[in-house]
């Protein structure tokens, strides 16, 4: 397996008059093509900041971040991130479509292409039908959709999503897990999830890391054997599943004591 | 609908009062004359052609530095609001020269173009042109981190950022800017005609009233107001269309 995203040694420390926080101390992993990785970790673990260094968003104070093989300075080509805040990331004078294809336009994707990616994408979240209503006339959930569907509809090499169900109810969050997971499975695309629900990481994901206290390091690179196909009542209720679930919550306790 | 009746109604009585006022001699029917007398004079003077040529002039000088403010407000306010070290630069220039009041430049212009309609474009200007910036400058500052973020990953170009994200985050601002600017500009036409004699409603306000005609004078100054109420209508027609996807027209949640 091909490496796309290398992360070798990121440390980040925030540094202002009088106050020095070091937030990452050292953080190494890699990556492969088609990966589907979990970031999980003790609330206050430095996962923003962590997602936020690798989307280019924010330098990091040491270490080097890869993707493709070039060093992460600035946001990346091939990089698409999903946020938490779904409501506020779409932008609200855009139609579903015209927000979904913007991010092309700005890449220079001609428009017949552009035209064909967001029909696809748009039927890929089962949003077909909205393309021309706007954001804020759309429930959470399909608000969230289509960010989604304008990350994939953009192509990255990695798909970045930074807790991106936790502000939407459990029965939303379970059909939009299992949508990420069936576009994973169908696009082939290499995800990077990060969340501080224990079990979702372990439904997700095929490797599970879990991040220490912060200043962050990695405390465990768990490998997820759970069978591919996976649903939200078998899986979870598989002896497999409690088992792992046991393991990283017993990871996140050690965390939360303070271990490294 | 109860609202646009009870509005009416209010007019109404202010009309009546006026009206009552003078005929039953609470009020010198010299310096007040009724209601009627006014409006009958208002019609005297809609049937004139000199009554629209200063209406057009007035119009037309106020139009004009409007959108000269407007388009110099909005340029300015995007470029200065979206560039850190320019707005930390202007900002203590900008709170030193916004509270000069247009009318103090009053001697400067007559000094430098007489009574000519160019006096009363830059008082309009310089007064309609703080209205904008400063809103422009609170808009363009109102960017959602969040959306900026986006913008930023998905590497939007500076100039589609601008486009796409600010330019449409500003646009309720300078719909604000533009109702007060609108305002503002009216009030310095009108006293730049008044008080310099550039050519419009103003100066024929100050002809009736040097004059001695009462009535003319309480005509033209209602067709002031009238012109304002038209104006903010038309304004607030327009907010509502370019911003129908805004939390504070649209319906739905």
């Amino acid at each position: 397996m091909t490496t796309v995203l290398s992360v070798d040694a990121l440390a980040k420390t925030y540094r202002s008059p009088g106050r020095t926080v070091e937030a990452v101390r050292d953080l190494t992993f890699d990556i492969g093509r088609g990966e589907f990785v979990c970031v999980v970790g003790p609330s206050g673990a430095g996962k923003t900041t962590l997602l936020r260094c690798i989307a280019g968003l924010m330098p990091g104070t040491g270490g080097s971040i890869h993707l493709d093989g070039t060093a992460v300075t600035a946001p990346p080509a091939g990089m698409a991130v999903v946020f938490q805040e779904y409501g506020r990331s779409l932008f609200p004078w855009l139609t579903v479509r015209r927000n979904v294809e913007l991010p092309l336009a700005e890449k220079g994707v001609p428009r017949p292409a552009r035209r064909a990616r967001v029909d696809e994408a748009l039927d890929a979240v089962g949003l077909s039908d909205s393309g021309n209503a706007h954001p804020w006339q759309l429930s959470g959930g399909m608000q969230q959709r289509v960010a989604i569907a304008r990350a994939i509809a953009y192509e990255p090499s990695v798909l970045l999503m930074d807790e991106p169900f936790a502000a939407v109810d459990a029965q939303t969050r379970a059909e939009l897990e299992d949508l990420i997971r069936a576009l994973w499975h169908r696009l082939g695309i290499t995800v990077l999830f990060v969340t501080h629900d224990i079990d979702e990481s372990v439904y997700l994901g095929q490797r599970v890391l879990v991040l220490s206290r912060s200043p962050t390091e990695i405390l465990a690179d768990l490998p997820i054997d759970l069978p591919a196909a996976r649903d939200q009542l078998t899986t979870r209720a598989s002896p497999r599943f409690t088992a792992l679930r046991a393991q990283v919550y017993t990871l996140i306790q050690r965390a939360k004591a303070g271990e490294r | 609908m109860r609202r646009p009746l009870l509005g009416a109604a209010g007019l109404l009585v202010v009309m009546a009062l006026l009206e009552a006022l003078p005929r039953a001699g609470l009020v010198d029917g010299r310096f007040l004359p009724p209601f009627g007398t006014t409006a009958r004079a208002l019609g005297a003077q809609l049937a004139t052609g000199g009554f629209w040529t200063v209406l057009g002039q007035t119009a037309r000088g106020w139009a004009l530095g409007l959108a000269l403010a407007m388009v110099a407000g909005v340029v300015a306010g995007m470029v200065i609001g979206s560039v850190p070290v320019l707005r930390a630069a202007t900002a203590s220039t900008i709170e030193f020269l916004r509270p000069i009041p247009s009318v103090a430049l009053i001697p400067l212009v007559v000094l430098v173009y007489g009574s000519r309609p160019e006096s009363a474009l830059v008082l309009v200007v310089y007064a309609a042109f703080w209205q904008v910036l400063i809103q422009v400058l609170y808009g363009a500052a109102d960017v959602d981190p969040v959306v900026r973020d986006t913008a930023r990953s998905y590497r939007f170009s500076r100039w589609g950022t601008l486009r796409t994200v600010v330019w449409p985050t500003v646009l309720p601002y300078a719909a604000t800017g533009f109702r007060l600017a609108a305002a503002v500009a009216l009030i310095l036409e009108i006293t730049a005609e008044l008080v310099i004699g550039v050519p419009g409603l103003g100066h024929a306000i100050g002809v009736a009233q040097s004059s001695g005609a009462v009535a003319e004078t309480y005509a033209l100054v209602i067709v002031v107001g009238l012109i304002g109420v038209v104006v903010n209508l038309s304004a607030r027609a327009v907010e509502r269309r370019v911003l129908r996807w805004h939390t504070s027209v649209r319906r739905d949640l």
